[in-house]
């Protein structure tokens, strides 16, 4: 119930981000279209420019909503609940602009497997929301932050991608879902791009969800001695159809 | 429509703005306008702006309210623990050997100059931050307003109270209906369209009140929740307080200001430690 309430909430306060919204759909296409002669390039720049996007919207959501996720969680909201409801939110968001990026492929590339584009932008989107998040509690800055992610995305597009620190990094799974899509290469690739996300969506969603716990996890306080025999009492007025529960010993 | 007839609608909406019900805020209008008639006289010239009368008639019913039906006090169990309660960061003490008992029914209030540790000692209460040494104990359902960051900006009072209510197992109804009435009685209707960001600094506050009281704590932490209230919202805030005591919540209230400390039953003052 909390989940889907925290997620509801997000996605609320996500669409009244109307600008960085508009940003968020913007910066794929200007990526897409500066490559758009080299279809394997315009791809898989698409789809680190879908990254590069949700990942800053992750960012600055878990920065944004960390004070009020602690008020939250210190009155008994399950720090669990907080971090993936606000990921829900980020992934529902990042799987709209995956759909209609989508499309933009189907209509503009004659692409050999289509499906496999479906499958290269879905993956990046679910890289992408928990590794903002890490980068959010690593980092827990809005500049600083973006700033961190600037420098993990510049190296994603800058390093070589058959040398063996590229698959250190958290997208490497798109050059070759991408080289599956558009090239006559076997499925080799397309198992060894599945599996790099497998890998670094676990190790991603690990280390922000425990990272998040740590964080929200409220000090634990025994209640006095006093209070723990103590009995109900109604006797404040509990509104329209509130129940009252005070205590009297 | 008349000047008059615009007076009364005038009052009328800032009446219902101030908390006060639709059906009386139309009633008052009337009799003021029919007053004013059989006074032959315009009823700005004879109450003033309907905007400023609006706001001394809500207080006075509120005030008149409160006295009819003064609620018992009861003093309940311990709901709050401080023993030796200290915090260091790094080498810098900011609370030192801190000690306080606060049973249900009771209003604590803690004073101290700017640095003294007030909000430090509030997290700690609320378990956002953990003390260096010494024990807490508090009664676990806890209201808790932080000075800062308590609300979202982009998010309406409705959805803060559904969010909150969730916390709580409350459907989204009960959760909307308990926030509006708490609300109202700090002499304020949320508009269902108006995200914070666009409400005055005394009514995010409010609403940061608000969200403290939502599933009727035992123990209630504020720290300096009036700033931006004006004077009215001000005095609808301690008489809250007192409300709340005398249902039988503790109530802990940082503050810098010094009114109303003579009817609290606790005052912790902070001395600045490294200063000490």
């Amino acid at each position: 119930m909390t989940l889907l309430t925290v997620a509801v909430t997000s996605l609320r306060e996500l669409s009244r981000r109307r600008v960085a919204l508009l940003f968020v759909f913007v910066l794929p296409l200007v990526f897409y279209l500066v490559r758009i002669d080299v279809p394997w390039q315009a791809l898989r720049f698409l789809a680190l420019g879908v990254g590069w996007a949700i990942a800053t919207l992750a960012l600055f959501s878990h920065v944004a909503a960390r004070r009020l996720d602690q008020r939250l969680s210190v009155i008994g909201a399950s720090p669990t609940a907080l971090f993936f409801g606000r990921q829900l939110a980020i992934i529902s968001t990042g799987l709209v602009v995956a759909g209609i990026y989508f499309v933009l492929v189907a209509v503009t590339q004659d692409v050999p497997r289509l499906p496999a584009v479906a499958l290269l932008l879905v993956t990046t989107v679910l890289i992408a929301a928990p590794l903002g998040a890490v980068v959010s509690l690593v980092v827990p800055r809005e500049l600083e932050g973006a700033l961190a992610l600037l420098s993990i995305m510049a190296l994603q597009l800058l390093v070589d991608p058959d040398g063996t620190a590229a698959k250190l990094l958290p997208l490497w799974s798109t050059r070759e879902l991408s080289a599956y899509a558009i090239e006559p290469v076997g499925a080799t690739y397309l198992h060894q791009g599945l599996a790099h996300f497998a890998i670094t969506l676990v190790v991603c969603i690990l280390i922000a969800w425990a990272a998040s716990i740590l964080r929200l996890r409220p000090v634990r306080l025994d209640a006095p001695d006093e209070y723990q025999d103590a009995t109900p009492l109604n006797t404040h007025d509990a509104g329209p159809d509130g129940a009252n529960g005070r205590l009297r010993v | 429509m008349t000047s008059s007839q615009e007076w009364g609608a005038q009052l009328t909406t800032h009446l219902i703005e101030a908390g006060v019900e639709a059906e009386e805020a139309h009633k008052l209008a009337g009799d003021f306008l029919a007053e004013a008639q059989d006074a032959g006289q315009d009823p700005v010239g004879l109450y003033g702006p309907a905007m400023a009368y609006a706001s001394t008639i809500a207080q006075t019913i509120r005030t008149a309210t409160a006295a009819i039906a003064p609620l018992d006090r009861v003093r309940g169990p311990v709901v709050l623990r401080l023993s030796r309660v200290t915090k260091r960061y790094r080498r810098r003490t900011v609370l030192r050997g801190v000690d306080l008992t606060l049973r249900g029914g009771e209003v604590a209030a803690v004073v101290g100059a700017n640095g003294s540790g007030k909000s430090t000692l509030l997290n700690i209460c609320a378990g956002a931050t953990r003390a260096t040494s010494g024990t807490v104990e508090r009664a676990p359902r806890v209201g808790y307003a932080p000075q800062q960051h308590g609300v979202s900006p982009l998010l309406t009072a409705a959805e803060h109270f559904r969010l909150f209510g969730a916390v709580h197992g409350m459907n989204g109804r009960k959760s909307l209906a308990i926030g509006t009435h708490l609300s109202q009685q700090l002499g304020w209707r949320p508009r269902p369209d108006v995200i914070a960001a666009h409400l005055s600094g005394g009514t995010q506050q409010k609403l940061n009140v608000v969200l403290s009281e939502l599933n009727r704590p035992d123990l209630i932490l504020l720290d300096e929740p009036y700033q931006g209230f004006d004077q009215d919202s001000y005095l609808d805030f301690w008489d809250q307080v007192f409300k709340w005591r005398d249902a039988g919540a503790g109530v802990l209230v940082v503050t810098h200001l010094l009114h109303d400390l003579e009817r609290v039953d606790h005052l912790l003052e902070l001395p600045r430690v490294d200063e000490s």
